[in-house]
């Protein structure tokens, strides 16, 4: 079955009297339980796609299905808690809350969804936390933490929903290969234990020997696509 | 509940932030409380210390009358107009569901004269006592000798005149029949009051009737205190209505005993009147005297007419409205003026406000500045707390992008920010209306009294006493309310335009 269909989108960037071409339209499947990687230089369009896919961008033309659900012309607060039920997202630079601990970050988007009962909620986040190797840090605030260690919190917090897809746009552009590295196992482990479909953006060619499919992006065109 | 955690976590992590605002606040609810209780004390007080003291809500002029301001206004000099159709208008004020009561007066100077010449000159309100003690029933106490009996001709001067009459004429004024009390007298005359030159009557004159001048002797029957505002409402003496109206030579009520037709008399032209009554003046009627009249008793009889005429036959310058509890005055105002036009009396109603003139405009004046200044707390607390909002949003704008990006909606960051300030606000603002409070009655507690006549207006009364009251509360939280809630308004815009896109890094 296919999570996510991209047909033809295209995305025009306005710059001053021009507009930048970021997408030229782009054509994707992507299968549930993929471990999708989206490769191509800087200013490529990754993270466009990526945004587009995860519904915080618009395309200027072309449609975005998830579970063959046409996404696009969705008012905003239904798009509002698609994300909130169906996408999880890892940022680049972690973006945790700041004021909350370790716990209180994952729990959050659990709390956004109303009317779970608590104890579910503390049991899902436990287990989360285990699962991310954090249960020892789980009163600690991020600004306690190591990169790496928010990078494991981000991936429990998309994780925490039970989404459908995670986005991950340059997960690992801020931490060190090592971490990276560690980082990257974790979301390959997840995804074949939760069977969540993940999809995240690299321009580090050392990154691809985790990935099961691999897309390649130039100028806003797909040029390869593959799996390993 | 998450909304409130993040909030008040995000109070205390940005304390520097947190406090300005709160300080802002603070300062503002505490000016805001004094002001609000100086301005409830003043009103309180005008209300006291004026309406029931003196003017009553509304007062009822003549229509040739050129300025409304007819008590008070010494210096304007121009004797009062006579109040024509005054049967109609009493009739018409009677039938008025929302006036209490009314008080017809005269009210004006006359000159008081010393043998032949001119001895200086007394303001002077003229009243039937027996009415003016109903309407007025705690307005003065009798610091020496006794109260006007009804009908007894008689004046009662002021403790302010009697002194300034020792310290600019040299004489001091005494109640016929009473003992010098040297407890009484002022320092220098003392030393002196085996000289002292004692008065126990006043010739007056109406500062009007020049041409047609008759001079009238008038027993002083007991010097009087007003309750407050001694200075301002000392100028005034009280006298029967029936001596005043000889002193300007106007129809008396004791004019009806006479056959004459009212058509035959012109009430505003006193030459006609000396043809009736050479000479003039006539002493109080024996008969009309009732013996033994104490206060209670004038202030419990009522209605009862005790004179052998009706003194409203004669002529009066003023009536004094008193409106019921919560009466709108304007409402009444307006409402009296239209039937006086479409009716073609010669009257019309003014506020007490008008009324005393130049006092009057001051009260006015010193609220206006009192709400100016408190809006401009207002206005400055809100600019100051709307930038630093704004500011922490657009720090914050990663981090909020992030909340939308994961699922939160507009309306939860919209919660977290007006949770943030209205924490603060209920904690630093109320904290401001507490110690606003402490500071009202410290206030109270601390005696500030004055004489100048300006600041009295202030303080609405010779004490300071701002005044707080649970509407008062009321209305300062809501205050407070309003000042969150504008001061808000502007960063929320800034928190709506924040998109999820704005949390993604871009190179
Ligand atoms: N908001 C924007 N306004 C203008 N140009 C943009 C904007 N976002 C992206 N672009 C342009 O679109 C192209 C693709 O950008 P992006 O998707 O960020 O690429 P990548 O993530 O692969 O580095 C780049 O040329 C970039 O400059
Ligand atoms: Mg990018």
């Amino acid at each position: 079955m296919n999570v996510i269909e991209v047909k033809g989108v295209k995305k025009d960037y306005p710059l001053g009297k021009t507009t930048v071409q970021a997408l030229k339209g782009i054509d994707l499947v992507v299968e549930t339980g993929a471990f999708l990687s989206i490769v191509g230089p800087s200013g490529s369009g990754k993270t466009t796609l990526l945004n587009i896919i995860g519904c915080i961008d618009t395309p200027t033309a072309g449609t975005v299905k998830i579970q063959d659900e046409e996404i696009t012309a969705l008012p905003e607060q239904t798009i509002t808690d698609l994300r909130l039920h169906k996408i999880g997202f890892i940022f680049q630079n972690f973006n945790l809350i700041p004021v909350l601990n370790v716990r209180e970050n994952v729990e959050f988007p659990l709390l956004l969804m109303k009317n779970q009962p608590r104890a579910l909620i503390d049991s899902r986040v436990k287990e989360l936390v285990r699962g991310v190797g954090l249960i020892d840090q789980i009163e600690q605030r991020p600004a306690e933490l190591s990169g790496g260690q928010r990078q494991r919190v981000a991936i429990a917090r998309a994780l925490v929903t039970n989404p459908e897809i995670i986005l991950a746009d340059e997960p690992t552009a801020n931490l060190d290969s090592e971490t990276s590295e560690s980082i990257l196992q974790l979301m390959r482990q997840l995804n074949q234990s939760e069977k969540t479909t993940f999809i995240f953006s690299t321009h580090d060619p050392e990154v691809l020997k985790h990935a099961n499919s691999i897309i390649q992006l130039r100028d806003g065109l797909l040029v390869g696509a593959g799996v390993v | 509940m998450l909304a409130v955690k993040i909030a008040w976590r995000n109070i205390c992590k940005h304390r520097g932030k947190s406090l300005v605002i709160g300080v802002i606040l603070f300062f503002g609810a505490v000016l805001m409380t004094v002001g609000n209780g100086i301005i409830a004390g003043m009103n309180r007080g005008l209300s006291e210390n004026i309406v029931k003291l003196f003017t009553g809500d509304l007062v009822v002029i003549s229509k040739q009358q050129e300025k409304d301001s007819v008590l008070l206004d010494v210096m304007g000099g121009k004797p009062l107009k006579v109040i024509k159709d005054y049967p109609q208008v009493k009739k018409y004020l009677g039938e008025q569901e929302l006036i209490k009561e009314f008080l017809p007066v005269t009210a004006g100077l006359a000159f008081v004269l010393n043998g032949e010449t001119e001895s200086g000159n007394k303001m002077l309100l003229g009243v039937d006592i027996k009415r003016y003690l109903r309407f007025f029933p705690d307005s003065i106490t009798i610091e020496e000798g006794r109260l006007l009996q009804p009908g007894e001709r008689g004046i009662l001067v002021s403790a302010q005149a009697r002194r300034q009459d020792y310290k600019f004429r040299g004489y001091w004024l005494l109640p016929e029949g009473e003992e010098l009390d040297q407890k009484k007298l002022p320092l220098p005359a003392k030393e002196q009051s085996a000289e002292l030159l004692i008065k126990r009557e006043l010739v007056l004159m109406g500062a009007d009737a020049a041409d047609s001048a008759v001079d009238i002797r008038v027993p002083i029957k007991g010097i009087i205190e007003y309750r407050a505002l001694k200075k301002v409402w000392g100028l005034y003496n009280i006298i029967d209505i029936e001596s005043y109206r000889e002193t300007y030579s106007y129809v008396t009520g004791a004019d009806s005993l006479v056959e004459i037709s009212r058509e035959g008399k012109d009430l505003l032209a006193n030459e006609q009147l000396d043809q009736y009554f050479a000479g003039g003046n006539m002493f109080a009627e024996p008969g009309l005297i009732e013996e033994g009249f104490t206060l209670e008793d004038i202030q419990q009889e009522t209605k009862k007419e005790i004179t052998g005429y009706d003194l409203d036959a004669g002529a009066y310058n003023l009536v004094l409205l008193k409106l019921k509890d919560g009466g709108a005055a304007q409402v009444t105002l307006q409402k009296l003026n239209d039937f006086f036009r479409e009716n073609r009396l010669e009257v019309r109603a003014v506020s007490w406000k008008d009324a005393i003139g130049t006092l009057g405009s001051m009260t006015a004046l010193v609220k206006t500045a009192l709400n100016v200044f408190i809006i401009f707390i207002f206005f400055v607390a809100i600019i100051v707390i709307m930038n630093t909002l704004s500011m922490t949003a657009l720090e914050r704008v990663s981090e909020l992008a992030m909340m939308r990006a994961i699922g939160a909606r507009k309306g939860f960051l919209r919660r977290m920010f007006i949770l943030e300030t209205a924490i603060l606000s209920f904690l630093f603002g109320g904290l401001g209306i507490i110690i606003g409070i402490a500071v009202i009655y410290l206030l109270r507690l601390a005696n500030i009294t004055t004489t100048n006549e300006i600041l009295q207006m202030v303080y609405g009364g010779e004490k300071l006493s701002p005044f707080y009251s649970w509407a008062d509360f009321r209305f300062g939280v809501l205050q407070l309310g309003v000042v969150t809630l504008l001061a808000v308004l502007y960063p929320l815009r800034v928190v709506g335009k924040i998109i999820p896109l704005d949390a993604m890094s871009r190179e």
